[in-house]
C-alpha cells in the first residue's frame, strides 16, 4: 500500500529557516536507508506559506488569498510517499526519522493512499479506463526521472 | 517550478464517502487537459483521517503516537496534485479551471511551491549533489537486486 508521510509545518519551518548541516546530514541518511529498503517513492520540502496561494471554492465563486497563512497546524512543510505493507511498517519508520523541526514539537501525519479496489460503482468503465491510463502516465513519468 | 497543489479536506470528505461519478469523471477530464499542457507531474487522494496517525516529536521526550480521526478538518490534506508550471500564476489559473473538488460544500485548494536544489545555496550544493549521487546508486543498486529476484523466480 502507499502512503503520504506529511510533515507539518512549524513557527520555524514558515520563517524559512534551513535545517542545520548535521540535521540535513541525519534526515539524508535516513532517505537514503529509505530507498535501500525500497519504501521511498517521492519526498520533498514546501517553501513556507508566505510563497503560497489558496484558491476558496463557495457557491460556485473562486476566490483567490495570498498566503502567508497564519494557522501554522493547517500547514504542510514537506511529504513523503512511502510503498509499505502496512500502517504498521510506516509507523516503525516514521518512529526512525530523525527529529524534523529541531528544537520545536512537530508532527508526522501519515495517511494511506485511496486505491483502484476502492473505488466502486462510482467509477464507469470509462472512467476506470482513463484512471488506468492516467496511472501508467504517471508511472511511467516518475520512472523516467530516475 | 514545481508546485504542490493541495485538496483540503472538507466534512464530507472526512466521512469516506466518495465524490459522485459525475466529479470522478469531470477530474479525469481534467487530469487529461493537465498531462496534455505537459503540466501534470503527480496527482491522487488520500483517505479520510479515521484511517490515518500522527507521530510526535516533541524535545526531550519519546515519540507519542496518535490514531485518527483527526478533528480539525482544516488541517487535512484530502488529496494533491505536482504540478510543473512557469509560475505561480500558471498555477493559480489552473487551479481555477478544476473541477470543485467538494460540491456542495465550500472547500480550498492550496497552491505551494517546492524548495528546489538552487534554494539551499552555495554552502549546500556540494553536499546536496553528493546526496543525490548516493540516492541514485541506491536506486541502481534496487533496480540491479530486483532484476536478479526476478531471474531467479523465473527459473522456479
Amino acid at each position: 500500500m502507499r502512503v503520504m508521510v506529511i510533515v507539518k509545518a512549524t513557527r520555524n519551518s514558515e520563517a524559512g529557516k534551513m535545517p542545520s548541516a548535521q540535521a540535513f546530514a541525519d534526515m539524508g541518511m535516513f532517505n537514503e536507508e529509505l530507498v535501500k529498503a525500497g519504501i521511498m517513492l517521492a519526498g520533498d520540502g514546501l517553501k513556507p506559506s508566505s510563497k503560497g496561494k489558496r484558491l476558496r471554492f463557495s457557491s460556485g465563486k473562486k476566490t483567490v488569498i495570498d498566503g502567508p497563512f497564519t494557522e501554522t497546524k493547517e500547514l504542510v512543510a514537506g511529504f513523503w510517499i512511502w510503498q509499505v505493507k502496512s500502517i504498521d511498517e510506516a509507523l516503525e519508520w516514521a518512529r526512525r526519522c530523525p527529529d524534523p523541526m529541531p528544537g520545536e514539537d512537530s508532527e508526522l501525519e501519515i495517511r494511506p493512499f485511496y486505491e483502484m479496489e476502492d473505488f466502486g460503482p462510482e467509477l464507469t468503465a470509462e472512467v476506470r479506463a482513463k484512471e488506468a491510463e492516467l496511472r501508467a502516465y504517471l508511472e511511467a513519468q516518475a520512472k523516467s526521472k530516475k | 517550478m514545481r508546485v504542490m497543489v493541495i485538496v483540503k479536506a472538507s466534512k464530507t470528505s472526512e466521512t469516506g464517502k466518495l465524490p459522485p461519478k459525475e466529479l470522478l469523471a469531470e477530474m479525469g477530464k481534467f487530469n487529461e487537459e493537465l498531462i496534455k499542457a505537459g503540466i501534470l507531474l503527480d496527482g491522487d487522494g488520500l483517505k479520510p483521517s479515521s484511517k490515518g496517525k500522527r507521530v510526535r516529536f516533541s524535545p526531550g521526550k519519546r515519540r507519542t503516537v496518535i490514531d485518527g480521526p483527526f478533528t480539525e478538518t482544516k488541517e487535512l490534506v484530502a488529496g494533491y496534485w505536482i504540478w510543473q508550471v512557469k509560475s505561480l500564476d500558471e498555477a493559480v489559473e489552473w487551479v481555477r479551471r478544476s473541477p470543485d473538488p467538494m460540491p456542495g460544500e465550500e472547500s480550498e485548494i492550496e497552491i505551494r511551491p517546492f524548495y528546489e536544489p538552487e534554494d539551499f545555496g552555495a554552502e549546500y550544493a556540494p553536499d546536496f549533489k553528493a546526496y543525490e549521487e548516493r540516492l541514485e546508486k541506491g536506486r541502481a543498486e534496487l533496480k540491479a537486486f530486483r532484476a536478479e529476484a526476478e531471474k531467479l523466480n523465473a527459473k522456479k
